[in-house]
């Protein structure tokens, strides 16, 4: 099975120590990785990165930042 | 003249108090991590970004700065060199995207109403008494709960003493985001979503993770058929 891990900005260097297969790192605080409450499209793009990392990664230890910043309060944030 | 009965607290002790202290904040706890100096460097440029909003009410310069705290708390301690590797697991998916099922696995704790996992065997342990037990939970082996991936949100409860959970009461799909995936997989986005999610207190013995759960987990979830596997550690 293709596994990718989304982890905050905070813990990435454990995801880089481990090699995991594929990490998508998001610049949120601990306990939000996903995004925002309420934030929907912005838990969506988050989850739409990590699984196009699935098919463009080309070995372990694959690691992508996703841009943006955490906004609570806006569905878009 | 100073009160010889006054209780001093330096800023170690300060920032102690927020790590499962009298004062515990567990998205604050990292400041433990600072020496004393920098805590107060830490909580004074905090106080400047709220003294900003008596004037723009924005807290995105408040939000940014604690995030980097945070990370740079976190970031100040590596990982144990037991848990360091020269190269790792890579398992190419078998057929595209929107061919593939999928399945979640957090580390968020969460589970179904009526399905508590009952750590520590207690029946209804509440956040606080889970925040108070962590150094219980930690030399414990995890529960994996199953929670289908059609529940509401009513359905649903989380609890972890390792992480401030206020935003996954208030969203689960802030660290379980099933209701992502169902979407996605409504737009044809994912083949399929596997009808259960799973979740753990990540708080737990790491050992016994590693040695005896873990592998025992991954057998359930090939078990399921799934071509891709959403981790997402809290």
């Amino acid at each position: 099975m293709a596994t990718v891990a989304v982890y905050i900005e905070a813990f990435s260097h454990y995801a880089e120590a481990m090699r995991l297969p594929r990490t998508l790192v998001t610049p949120h605080p601990m306990g939000r990785p996903l995004g925002p409450p309420l934030a929907a499209e912005r838990q969506r793009q988050v989850i739409e990165a990590a699984l196009r990392l699935i098919y463009t990664a080309e070995a372990s230890g694959a690691v992508e930042r996703i841009g943006g910043a955490y906004r609570p309060g806006s569905p878009t944030s | 003249m100073t009160d010889p009965d006054a209780v001093t607290e330096s800023l170690e002790d300060f920032a102690r108090s927020l790590s499962y202290g009298e004062r515990s904040d567990l998205s604050f706890k990292f400041l433990v991590r600072f020496a004393g100096t920098d805590v107060g460097d830490a909580v004074a440029a905090m106080l400047v970004e709220i003294g900003g909003l008596f004037d723009d009410g924005d807290p995105a310069a408040l939000i940014d700065l604690a995030i980097r705290l945070q990370s740079e708390g976190y970031k100040s301690r590596s990982l144990d060199e037991r848990y360091h590797y020269e190269e790792g697991p890579f398992s190419r998916p078998p057929r595209p995207l929107a061919e593939s099922r999928v399945v979640l696995l957090t580390s968020s704790g969460h589970f179904a109403t009526g399905d508590d996992p009952q750590p520590l065997g207690s029946q209804a342990m509440s956040q606080a008494e889970a925040e108070k037990r962590i150094g219980d939970f930690l030399k414990e082996p995890p529960t994996l709960s199953e929670v289908s991936t059609l529940s509401p949100a009513d359905a649903i409860e989380v609890r972890h003493g390792g992480y401030d959970i206020r935003g996954s009461v208030a969203d689960h799909n802030v660290s379980f985001p099933i209701d992502r995936l169902r979407e996605l997989e409504a737009d044809g986005i994912i083949g399929s979503l596997h009808q259960t999610a799973y979740s753990f207190v990540g708080a737990c013995s790491q050992t016994r993770l590693i040695k005896h759960t873990a592998p025992e987990w991954a057998d359930r979830l090939m078990s399921t058929g799934s071509d891709i596997v959403l981790l997402v550690p809290v």
